[in-house]
């Protein structure tokens, strides 16, 4: 089964270290919300991890290989990655832009495809160009290009942060809910959403891993405060806590 | 289907009419007469000299609409154009020595092999520094080509002056800078026809990854692509190309630069599609240019630069106005 190791991941960038020998082990199913300040190397995780930039030192192992040792076909097709900002060049229609999505697995057929666009509620957008479509609708878009292969792993550069709370809601629990039976891990910057829909957290700061527990587990834990720099109120509701930030 | 149809009527029309155009404007019907086999003067000067010029004018169009597509895919910048990494500079350097520069071969020959090494060999050089010096981004590429361009230049002006004297007029070598198509015999025509061909061949199976390219670096990267290695050998072909409608037709201003535009507004941007219809575009504008060229001032001919430039600034501005107001 597929599980996703990182081995001492260490990132610098002339003077700048973004990851500091940083060390992470998932399983092969399971929904991780990766949180932490600005800064603190969310987004480096999650390239480095998709093989999407090299790190200094260390190495990511998938399943028993490294993934340094796969080919880049099998590397895209193990690994979904969504970026935080995606901004095609050219004006493609949302069925060629989930076509390209689709040619980097093997064989896809026309039906996975539309499948995966019905999935996405995109059915009638098939010819509409990424410029006419909104920010909801690109957001759909995008996750359809990542996922209509299927990946086992997927990797989540916050999506959603642009969106208004329904769409951002839709998005994010689409995205937990494949940790049910794939590896789900998604960069999150709404702390409420994060706990309220994720198995795990892991609290990122300063490149290094500093909290890595089940969402329960974390909530009470006095570095949450200490990370963000925040006093939190943690506020009990009919479900679930919610928390409330005071300097 | 509808927009292939209007491409090829279009190009054939295209051909028709330069067919007939020139100092001596022959119907269309002398034109098909000649090609029937007429024994007469006319008709054999229709088939040994005009027509031979005018599909290679179509043909040297075609690999610029092939080679500005290439170069706009890579560096996805609108503006990108065929001549962009040197390859223009090097191929007038490869041109200037071939036409002041009295060597044993014959110049028919010497021309376009000259040509087409400066253009490919500058563009190999511009890859050479941008990976030396550490900056193999599209970036870094093109600043490479922009000092490479003005080292060419420097070195050609050079070569100029000190080449030339009574004997030997820099006037061949300025018309060749602001191109032109030689006239082809049959037997070149039917090379040039095959390198075009392989041309289109070589581009399509980069259409893809172009299409993947196109969706940003990290993206491409993320959906298998190795994005340096491929922008590399993307620039190679593109500029074997370009290197090859040089050696054809001199330095044609602004058909690499505008054809891909124009297909893209007829087929949109996927590039399977959007090469050959810029290939078709590219082949009907310089068709036209070049019937201009030869007819407009009789008996004196017109630079076909001259001529694609006139006609293509505008479209360049018309292209920023385009651009600055979306």
């Amino acid at each position: 089964m597929t599980a996703l190791v990182a081995d001492k991941l260490t990132v610098k960038r002339g003077n700048a270290t973004l990851l500091d020998g940083l060390s992470l082990s998932l399983g092969p199913t399971g929904s991780i919300a990766v949180i932490g300040p600005n800064g603190a190397g969310k987004s480096t995780l999650l390239k480095v991890m998709a093989g999407i930039e090299t790190p200094t030192s260390g190495r990511i192992l998938l399943g028993d290989r490294d993934l340094a040792s796969l080919s880049h076909a099998a590397r895209a097709h193990a690994l979904g990655f969504v970026p935080q900002h995606f901004d095609p060049h050219w004006d493609l229609s949302v069925g060629e832009l989930v076509r390209l999505g689709a040619e980097r697995g093997e064989r896809v057929p026309q039906e996975a495809v539309d499948r995966t666009i019905a999935a996405f509620e995109l059915s009638g957008l098939g010819h509409r160009r990424w410029s006419t479509l909104s920010g909801g609708e690109r957001a759909r878009v995008l996750l359809a290009m990542v996922l209509v292969v299927d990946p086992p792993v997927l990797l989540a550069d916050e999506p959603a942060a642009s969106l208004d709370i329904r769409h951002r809601l839709d998005v994010i629990q689409a995205l937990a809910a494949r940790g049910r039976d794939r590896l789900s891990i998604v960069v999150v910057h709404d702390l409420d959403l994060a706990f309220s829909f994720f198995d795990r957290i892991v609290l990122v700061d300063r490149g290094t891993v500093v909290a890595d527990a089940p969402a329960q587990a974390l909530l009470d834990d006095p570095q949450l405060d200490a990370v963000f720099g925040v006093r939190f109120e943690r506020l009990q509701t009919d479900d679930g806590w919610l928390l409330r930030a005071r300097l | 289907m509808r927009v292939w149809a209007s491409l090829a009527l279009a190009l054939l029309l295209a051909i028709i009419v330069a067919a007939c155009a020139g100092h001596d404007w022959a119907s269309p019907g002398d034109v098909l007469r000649a090609i029937a086999g007429d024994p007469s003067l006319g008709a054999r000067l229709l088939v040994e000299w005009r027509i031979p010029r005018v599909l290679a004018a179509a043909l040297v169009g075609a690999l610029l609409g092939l080679g500005g597509t290439v170069f706009q895919g890579v560096f996805r910048n609108p503006l990108a154009e065929p001549y962009l990494l040197g390859s223009a500079g090097g191929a007038a350097l490869g041109a200037t020595l071939a036409l002041l520069v009295p060597l044993a071969v014959p110049q028919s020959l010497l021309l376009p092999v000259l040509a087409f090494a400066g253009a490919w060999g500058a563009t190999i050089l511009v890859i050479g520094i941008s990976r030396v010096s550490g900056a193999v981004d599209a970036a870094g590429m093109l600043l490479a080509g922009v000092a490479m361009a003005a080292i060419l230049g420097a070195l050609r002006s050079f070569l100029m002056l000190a080449l030339s004297d009574e004997t030997v007029s820099l006037q061949i070598v300025l018309s060749w800078v602001l191109g032109g198509v030689q006239t082809p015999s049959w037997p070149v025509l039917g090379l040039m026809a095959a390198i075009s061909a392989a041309c289109l061949g070589l581009t399509l199976v980069l259409a893809r990854n172009l299409d993947i390219l196109g969706l940003g670096e990290t993206m491409a990267t993320s959906f298998g692509l190795n994005v340096t290695r491929f922008v590399m050998l993307a620039v190679l072909a593109g500029s074997v190309v370009v290197a090859a409608a040089v050696a054809f037709g001199g330095l044609v201003a602004f058909v690499g630069l505008a054809s891909p535009h124009i297909a893209r507004w007829l087929v949109g941007p996927l590039h399977r599609p959007l090469l050959p219809a810029s290939a078709l575009v590219g082949a009907i504008v310089v068709t036209v240019a070049d019937a201009i060229a030869r007819s407009a001032l009789p008996p004196a001919e017109i630079p076909l630069g001259l001529v694609t430039a006139v006609a293509g600034g505008p479209f360049f501005i018309l292209l920023l106005a385009r651009r600055l107001r979306t």
